[in-house]
């Protein structure tokens, strides 16, 4: 593993108030709030007015409305995290660029889906994110292979591609890319517990975080197969490696009632937060709203677990994710506002 | 065996040297912890400088805040010797 540094912490004291100054930046709920109140040009107006400045300036003669602020804020997320990568060094950029591996797999998914349906390559770049290991150039030279399964010839060499191999023929011939996702996302997991068991330094807190997101995926999987009343086989689709054993999972997902369901999961978690929201989402009908209760538990989680170990690998994650959601959040706005959503049904879609 | 008898020059001269002593970790102890507090703030200090200029004075004044710490040491050090 090259470029680990065995050297004093200050890259990471260094690079940790960075990422907190970052944070600090991050759109504040009150603006989320103002925005669910202004129409589309306004929303841009007020996003022009922040760090999303350059891209959307650049992008204005290109493109306008909604389109412009998907590309913007693409662009914007891609080049932030490239940016954070630069400025890491040793073992934290070893741990962020393996974090960023899953945009990869979202970039060959999309190009895949995109291939399979016929799309042309510049409406599939549109919706790409080069944040992850293949970055742009390598992104437009699978965009311009004809098949998906030259696409993925293409990325012989690449972690992701025995399992794209194995997948991708009972991918085409069922039409659908969700059993190929599953593996790979996966099989991403399973690469990041690799890389936190390598015995470098900040591995437990690395390993933390992984666990951590491994839960929250897993439940709300199992909320999503509740709400399904899929009460199969559920060991394939969960993930491995998270605080829950696969087969307690499995036992969890054979309730019916969802009150059993919550009562059981409580009676497994030991995080208060975590118990305080699935009191919470209790009350919830839609799935909606338990994935975001679900994934605001994850962001909370992360703050208190940066606060406990300030120096490490998690104010940097912290970081991404959080910027992550910012992205997703203004693109909910965007997308709400052209389909002229009412606000209180636009604000269930926010994580804030 | 014969006795050891210090006489009253020996005394003087070791209880210089023992002040020396004191004095040398005193300056030397405390300029460590003052490079070493110095390390991480100035860390820092180069990061929050680096995504905002405008802290540059501040962050500058909060990294030379250590060297107190050394003149402490000093000024135990030259009541020690003097």
């Amino acid at each position: 593993m090259a470029g680990i540094s065995i050297g004093p912490a200050t890259n990471y004291v260094y690079a940790c108030t960075r990422m907190r100054i970052r944070r600090s930046r991050l759109i504040p709920r009150e603006d989320y709030l103002r925005m669910l109140n202004m129409s589309l040009p306004e929303i841009t107006r007020f996003i022009g007015e922040t760090y999303y400045r350059s891209e959307i300036d650049e992008l204005g003669t290109s493109f306008s409305g909604i389109n412009l602020v998907e590309v913007a804020l693409s662009w914007n997320l891609a080049k932030e995290y490239q940016k954070i990568l630069d400025l890491m060094f040793g073992e934290l950029k070893h741990f962020t660029a393996s974090y960023l591996r899953r945009w990869d797999i979202q970039n060959v998914v999309t190009i895949l889906r995109g291939k399979t349906q016929g799309m042309h390559p510049d409406k599939i770049r549109e919706v790409l994110v080069p944040a992850g290991r293949l970055d742009k150039v390598i992104l437009d030279r699978l965009l311009v292979e004809e098949s998906p399964e030259r696409v993925v010839e293409m990325l012989k060499g690449e972690q992701i591609y025995p399992v794209l191999e194995q997948e991708l023929p009972g991918a085409i011939e069922t039409g659908s890319f969700a059993h190929l996702e599953n593996e790979l996302y996966k099989g991403y997991y399973a690469w990041l517990i690799a890389d936190a068991m390598e015995g470098v330094k900040g591995r437990k807190e690395f390993l933390r975080y992984i666990e951590l997101e491994i839960d929250i995926r897993n439940i709300q999987n199992l909320f999503r197969l509740q709400a399904g009343r899929v009460h199969d086989d559920v060991r394939e689709l969960m993930i491995p490696g998270g605080s829950f054993p696969v087969e307690e999972l499995q036992k969890l997902s054979e309730f019916e009632d969802r009150d059993e369901f919550i009562d059981a999961l409580k009676r497994q978690v030991k995080a208060v937060p975590l118990l305080n929201a699935l009191e919470v989402i209790r009350g919830k009908g839609h799935l909606r709203g338990i994935e975001i209760a679900l994934t605001l538990v994850q962001l909370d989680q992360m703050g208190r677990m940066t606060k406990r170990y300030p120096f490490s690998v998690l104010p940097v994650l912290a970081y991404l994710e959080e910027k992550k959601y910012e992205v997703a959040n203004l693109r909910a706005l965007a997308r709400g506002k052209e389909a002229n959503l009412p606000g209180e049904r636009l604000r269930g879609y926010l994580v804030m | 065996m014969t006795d050891v008898v210090m006489t009253l020059e020996m005394i003087q001269a070791s209880q210089v040297g023992t002040k020396a002593i004191a004095a040398a970790l005193a300056v030397g102890l405390t300029g460590f912890a003052s490079a070493w507090a110095e390390l991480t703030i100035g860390s820092a200090a180069v990061g929050a400088t680096a995504e905002n200029r405008d802290v540059f004075g501040m962050v500058l004044l909060l990294t030379v805040l250590p060297e107190t710490i050394v003149i402490f040491g000093l000024v135990v050090a030259l009541l020690l010797l003097f």
